[in-house]
């Protein structure tokens, strides 16, 4: 059977189901008012646009979008809670072609279930509180550069509710390149800073390769399926009618193609290399934009379209292996770094490939749980550090300050960091420790392809994580007080204050705004373990109201009714946990964990303490023994260089097209139009050469020619008369 | 009536501006084209076309009838859709020209008038020689445009523009001219050049090889005008030599006529034909696509950057014709509309930052978000609408040609002879495109402040946008949106011209991908294994 | 005498005008030619006008068509609107130079 005909019998089966059922539009109208979960940032958006346009000069757009991003928030609680929420909610219509006998559609529709709720929920209330701290945070460019910042932060999350709310893939795909574009601005904010110009470009970039995957993935969900709305496709996958699709090349296809949309957008290998540079933006932005929510955002794109996943096993085993191997690689940079943003931006990478991890060893519960708590105490260790930023003009090594947490008024900033990284280092009984095992043992009890290796270097990643975490902790907020600042005395600093770079400079501590929010959203960090422990409705198993938000949505981890076919995998999770399991040392998977990751958190948390806080002469000795042994020499400097990754780049994709482009221009410029097209046109001149001599101006010879001519034509002419009629006398 | 009115109008417009003294000129223009613009809105308002493919504004004139030439004119939605952009564009070309152009006013806008009332006129005709009359004759203001009041190379732009594009619809002329006899031949004698008719007899009576032949001659004029790969490198030069009101001109309805062209005649004359070659075009529009994109990544000049991305935009135009199916043909028309669209206004904001500094040199030049921050938001606009952010026009029907390549073929609900690698390959100018105007916007918008050394000793520095510039980005700016969310407008009205114009191929195409393909396709079609 | 001349006049055939024509032709010919004088130039393109209206007429009368002698008619008001318009531009050239031969205009040359 062609794949064709496959196709084109999918594609009949499917008219039946007119893109757009009318009873579906009347109903939706009902809940027309969810919409302003994204129409409120996108009021603030031309708001602040208007601020900025008469140069408004006080906070007027930072208090513009808190409101409304709280609002979008409510609205959001509000659907939540709702007993009767539509599935669809349908708000205008946005791309539609119908023909004789089909059509295509994406209308500008929300789906709401509880993964939208979910993720949603985060967003909107971390983006809120986000927004608070940044207006604090943006103050020294209070003016034009206030309004431009906080209109970008309502690009953001209008792109990323269309990308976590729309109800078909190309609502995602909207909110998928415009929260790139969003990332693009906030990148680039400082934007005479050819650091961040540059980064805010190459951040767009790497995520346009990503953007192709799904574009094509759209493409051709569209040609086998004849839909792309998530309720179509849910029910064409359930109804078993996948069954007959099930060899057709599409359906291998289809996974990898958004596994590389989700590798580009949430910073995978080979596709990471956007994100520590992301950190020239704001650090409100790296918070909200590049640790909290856009970088989840290929999470979600799995989660979402995780049947297609479970369709084709080898595609959830790559998803794993990727994600376990970038845990490891980003933990390892993040060791060598001495920049907080950049460690803490490796850290995201490398959580990130934990919750891969998760999606690939069939723990959607797990993986969507560590994204809502990394969510949290990720915010917080970079608002933290972006407390740190801010009060210390732009310093942010961390061997240039120390003891933070014996000044006044860094207490708070200090104390928060603290519970950031316990959480982030997975600390017994925060909320790192219960998601971040979920995912662990999670690799022990799924069967595929060296999963237990992969369980162990996971393991070992969580043991690296505790320590460069506890790193910058020891570093900067313990030990005796010394700092130095940085060089980016903001001017009214220098105007008001009076001194000079360097000599008795203060650093100003953060005032109630970000404080408060600090207090907020660490508590939330805690707070987020509770979820684990809450009573479960749907199923028996841990993780309570997150489990059932994930096991009530399409990423729910097996087809019901659909897990004897041949093809999916086998597994067996989702629920009942009565048929075989994996173990580790002869323990159960799940109990073991809380044991091993303690202690291995443990561990490292002892070790940071030990090099950086106890005997910080040590880690110099440790790293300059390393640099002297010529046979260990290569990892720390390996590692410090990140592993050379931007520089392959460039040397594999960068210089080669480079090249060609050079080659494509030369060849433009000289062979079709010089060789071509002007050697063509240099023809006729060439000829008229020869000629030229007789154009001499003077009036007689011009007749004499003429005459001349003449002259032979009629020679030329009495000659073929002669000739035809003599050829036809004879 | 409202056709003549449409296309005499400018004409009365030129008669006004050689009346009224040369300082009159610009407002008798701006105004010409605003009445026309008013008239156009009136004409698409009262249009009975919109969604149902029938013509109207339709209009005959006897001229010479014993040669069946007859003066026809009417439009169906596609045609109007095009008349609607140039008769939007032109105020704003004419009100951009106000600062730029210092001497000889008369005869610019007089010239810009005279283009209008071509253009209006190929959009509008019904019949071959009026179509082609009107054809040629954009060529004859557009030489003087660029050769008048272009920048240095100017003389050379204009004169390669001109006899490279005549020489090209020469040999369309030839197949038109032989494919009107061919009709009188078949009619007993009787000559007729209505569109119409000659459509009618080209699909019914003429053998696969002669439309063969028929669309090597028509592809030859259109693809010049496009332009299609091996034929474009006319395009970089014209524009980087034209003002900017041409630019604007020349990218938002000149390379249109193309299109159109291949739209109007090509794809309803030989269907066969088309069929068994669409391939080989796509493949052409693909390598147009990559090859322009990288060329345009290494460029330093920012107006031959945007003229090479034409080439390189326009080739999503060509794949979705060839497509074949009606998303593939709405994409393409919403296409050209949305190229007119934000490449016009890329040519625009690069006039005036030109007109400013006095250079295009991105090694000269850079940073200028500081000092020109409405301009720096402006461009930063284009340059999303023109990369295809969502949300944005250019978005929509790049999405919607690559989607009916994608599905164009095996491997995709509906018959074609396109596929999924052809869509795959052209979707790689997606992030070359993202590439070079990242960079261009970086260099030129972003970074540390550079300026030209040198040229600002005798003056105060270059202020930020006036109202007047202001006013003519705004519209487009609109638009941009406006058919970016709601590009239904445009789909919605011309969906049954498509159909119609579709209707003779699906009975070829079920039949091709049946017999897998012709020979051609065959060889070069990719997808399933 | 005068009986042999009528005979001989109508045995005049349609070669003898067109050989009256060419002569006068070749004349103006030459003389276009030969002479640097603008005025004598032109008068030799009006003789050789003139062998041409000649052998209009005379094909006109050889085939009873009376196009021919439209045509001359035809000729002469052309070559006299054009004797007009030839020496208004003479006596131009002639005040400009003030000389009549045609060797000093030699703008054309490439």
């Amino acid at each position: 059977m062609t794949g064709t005909t496959i196709a084109i019998r999918i594609a009949e089966s499917i008219p039946a189901v007119p893109a757009v059922p009318m009873a579906d539009v009347v109903e939706a109208t009902s809940h027309w008012w969810a919409g302003f979960i994204l129409w409120c940032p996108l009021i603030s958006l031309v708001l602040c646009g208007l601020c900025a346009a008469f140069r408004v000069k006080s906070k007027l757009p930072a208090w513009i979008t808190v409101l409304s991003l709280a609002c979008s928030f409510t609205f959001t609680v509000i659907l939540g809670n709702l007993e009767d929420v539509p599935e669809r909610i349908n708000l205008f219509e946005w791309i539609a072609v119908f023909w004789s006998d089909g059509s295509f559609v994406a209308n500008f529709a929300l789906y709401i279930d509880s993964l939208t709720i979910l993720w949603m929920s985060f967003v909107t209330g971390l983006g809120t509180l986000i927004a608070l701290y940044a207006s604090e945070y943006m103050e020294p460019d209070l003016g034009k550069g206030y309004a431009r910042f906080f209109a970008g932060v309502s690009v953001f999350l209008f792109a990323m509710g269309c990308l976590v709310m729309g109800d078909n893939l190309l609502m995602l795909y909207l909110g998928w390149e415009g929260v790139g574009f969003a990332s693009y601005w906030l990148i680039g904010y400082y934007y005479r800073r050819p650091e961040a110009v540059a980064a805010a470009k190459k951040a767009f970039i790497v995520n346009r390769i990503g953007d192709l995957g799904l574009a094509l993935a759209i493409y051709l969900i569209w040609a086998t399926f004849g839909t792309i709305q998530y309720n179509e496709l849910m029910t064409l996958l359930d109804e078993g009618t996948y069954a007959t699709v099930y060899e057709h090349w599409s359906v291998e296809a289809i996974p990898y193609l958004l596994m590389l949309a989700a590798f580009g957008k949430s910073a995978q290998l080979p596709l990471y290399i956007w994100l520590p540079d992301a950190m020239e933006g704001p650090t409100p932005v790296s918070a909200l934009i590049h640790a909290a929510t856009m970088v989840t955002a290929g999470i979600y794109l799995i989660a979402r379209m995780y049947p297609f996943f479970l369709l084709e096993p080898t595609s959830l085993h790559v998803v794993a292996w990727v994600g376990g191997l970038t845990a490891l690689l980003a933990a390892t940079i993040g060791m060598a770094q001495y920049d907080i943003k950049r460690i803490f931006a490796y850290s995201t990478v490398s959580q990130l490939g934990f919750m891969f991890l998760g999606l690939g060893v069939l723990t959607t519960y797990g993986a969507s749980y560590h994204v809502f708590t990394h969510a949290f105490f990720k915010a917080v260790l970079f608002l933290t550090a972006g407390a740190v930023m801010h009060g210390f003009a732009g310093q942010l090594d961390l061997r240039k300050l120390s003891g933070l947490r014996r000044m006044k008024g860094w207490r708070i900033v200090a104390w928060t960091m603290f519970v950031g990284c316990i959480c982030l280092a997975g600390f017994p009984f925060t909320s790192g420790y219960f998601s971040k095992d979920a995912i662990l043992a999670e690799a022990f009890v799924t069967q595929g392809p060296g999963f237990e290796i992969l369980g162990w270097i996971a393991i070992f990643t969580a043991f690296l994580t505790a320590y460069y975490t506890f790193r910058v902790w020891c570093r900067v907020c313990a030990g005796p007080v010394h700092f130095e600042p940085g060089d980016e005395l903001h001017d009214d600093d220098h105007h008001d204050d009076g001194h000079d770079e360097g000599h008795g400079f203060h650093p100003h501590a953060p005032r109630f705004a970000i404080n408060f929010v600090l207090v907020v959203i660490a508590a939330g960090a805690l707070l987020a373990s509770v979820p684990y422990f809450m009573t479960n409705e749907v199923s028996d198993i841990k993780g309570g109201w997150i489990a059932d938000m994930v096991n009530d949505s399409t990423a729910a981890s097996g087809i019901p009714g659909h897990a004897e076919h041949p093809g999916t995998i086998a597994h067996d999770h989702s629920g009942d946990h009565g048929h075989h399991h994996g173990s580790i040392l002869g323990m159960d998977p799940h109990v073991a964990m809380y044991y091993i990751s303690g202690v291995v958190g443990g561990v490292g948390l002892f070790l940071a303490f030990w090099l950086h806080l106890w005997r910080r002469q040590d880690a110099d000795r440790l790293r300059s023994w390393l640099l002297a042994r010529a046979w260990i020499r290569w990892l720390p400097v390996a590692m410090e260089n990140k592993w050379y990754v931007d520089e392959v780049y460039h040397a594999l994709v960068r210089a080669p097209l480079w090249l060609l482009g050079h080659i494509f221009h030369g060849f433009d410029r000289y062979i079709i139009d010089g060789l071509l097209v002007d050697g063509t046109a240099r023809l006729p001149r060439l000829v008229a050469k020869w000629f030229q001599p007789l154009q001499n101006g003077m009036l007689q010879s011009y007749a004499i020619t003429m005459a001349g001519g003449a002259a032979l034509i009629a020679l030329l002419m009495i000659l073929m008369m002669q000739f035809f009629e003599g050829g036809g006398v004879q | 009536m409202m056709s003549w009115l449409l296309i005499l109008l400018p004409l009365v417009g030129v008669l006004g501006i050689i009346a009224a003294p040369a300082r009159l000129a610009k407002v008798t223009a701006l105004l010409t084209t605003l009445v026309v613009f008013g008239v156009s809105i009136a004409a698409a308002v009262g249009f009975g076309g919109w969604g149902n493919g029938t013509m109207g504004l339709t209009g005959s004139f006897q001229w010479l009838t014993n040669y069946g030439i007859e003066i026809q004119v009417g439009a169906d939605s596609v045609s109007l859709v095009l008349v609607l952009l140039t008769t939007f564009l032109m105020p704003l070309a004419v009100l951009g020209s106000f600062s730029s152009v210092k001497d000889r006013l008369r005869e610019y806008y007089g010239w810009l008038l005279g283009l209008q009332a071509a253009m209006i006129g190929v959009f509008l005709a019904r019949d071959l020689v009026l179509f082609y009359v009107c054809f040629e004759f954009t060529l004859v203001p557009m030489f003087f445009l660029i050769a008048i009041y272009g920048s240095t190379n100017r003389a050379r732009a204009s004169v390669k523009f001109m006899i490279y594009t005549f020489t090209g619809s020469l040999i369309t002329l030839a197949a038109f001219l032989w494919l009107a006899w061919s009709a009188s031949q078949a009619a007993d004698g009787q000559w007729t050049f209505a569109i119409a008719d000659l459509t009618r007899h080209a699909t019914t009576s003429l053998a696969a090889s002669e439309q063969a032949w028929l669309l090597l001659a028509l592809l030859i004029g259109f693809g010049v005008k496009v332009p299609i790969f091996p034929v474009h490198t006319w395009l970089p030069l014209a524009h980087t030599e034209a003002p900017t009101a041409g630019s604007v001109i020349l990218a938002g309805v000149l390379l249109k006529l193309g299109t159109y062209g291949l739209y109007r005649f090509m794809l309803p004359m030989c269907p066969e034909a088309v069929v068994e070659w669409a391939p080989v075009i796509a493949i052409l529009a693909i390598i147009g696509i990559i090859y322009a994109a990288l060329i345009c990544w290494i460029q330093t000049d920012v107006k031959k950057l945007v003229a090479y991305s034409s080439v390189s935009h326009l080739g999503f135009c060509i794949l979705g014709l060839f497509a074949l199916n009606p998303m593939g043909l709405e994409g393409s028309i919403l296409y050209m509309v949305n190229h007119g669209l934000s490449t016009g206004a890329l040519f625009f904001l690069i006039g005036m930052m030109y007109e400013r500094f006095h250079t295009r040199d991105m090694r000269a030049i850079g940073g200028l978000a500081g000092r020109m921050p409405i301009w720096a938001c402006f461009m930063v606009f284009f340059v999303l609408a023109s990369v295809g952010l969502p949300g944005l026009n250019g978005f929509v029907s790049e999405f919607l040609c690559l989607i009916a390549v994608f599905t164009a073929g095996e491997g995709g609900a509906y018959p074609g002879v396109l596929g999924p690698w052809y869509a795959a390959i052209a979707a790689l100018g997606m992030i070359f495109a993202a590439m070079y105007l990242l960079i261009m916007v970086g260099k030129i918008v972003f970074g540390p402040e550079r300026l030209p050394a040198g040229n600002h000793d005798d003056g105060p520095l270059p202020k930020d946008l006036g109202v007047r510039e202001i006013v003519v980005l705004v519209p487009l700016a609109v638009l941009c949106l406006v058919l970016g969310v709601q590009p239904w407008i445009i789909i919605d009205g011309t969906s049954a011209a498509v159909a119609d114009t579709l209707a003779v191929y699906q009975p070829l195409l079920e039949q091709a991908s049946q017999q897998t393909g012709s020979a051609v396709s065959n060889a070069l079609a990719g997808g399933a294994p | 005498m005068t009986l042999q001349l009528a005979v001989t006049f109508s045995q005049l055939s349609l070669s003898h005008y067109l050989v009256m024509s060419s002569v006068l032709f070749v004349i103006g010919l030459v003389g276009f030619l030969t002479r640097r004088n603008l005025i004598v130039m032109f008068l030799c393109t009006e003789l050789m006008f003139q062998a041409a209206a000649i052998a209009f007429v005379a094909f006109g009368r050889y085939w009873y068509d009376f196009t021919g002698q439209v045509f001359v008619i035809f000729i002469l008001t052309v070559a006299a609107a054009e004797a007009a318009l030839a020496l208004a531009l003479v006596v131009l050239l002639y005040r400009r130079r003030s000389t009549l031969n045609a060797d000093e205009w030699m703008e054309l040359s490439e």
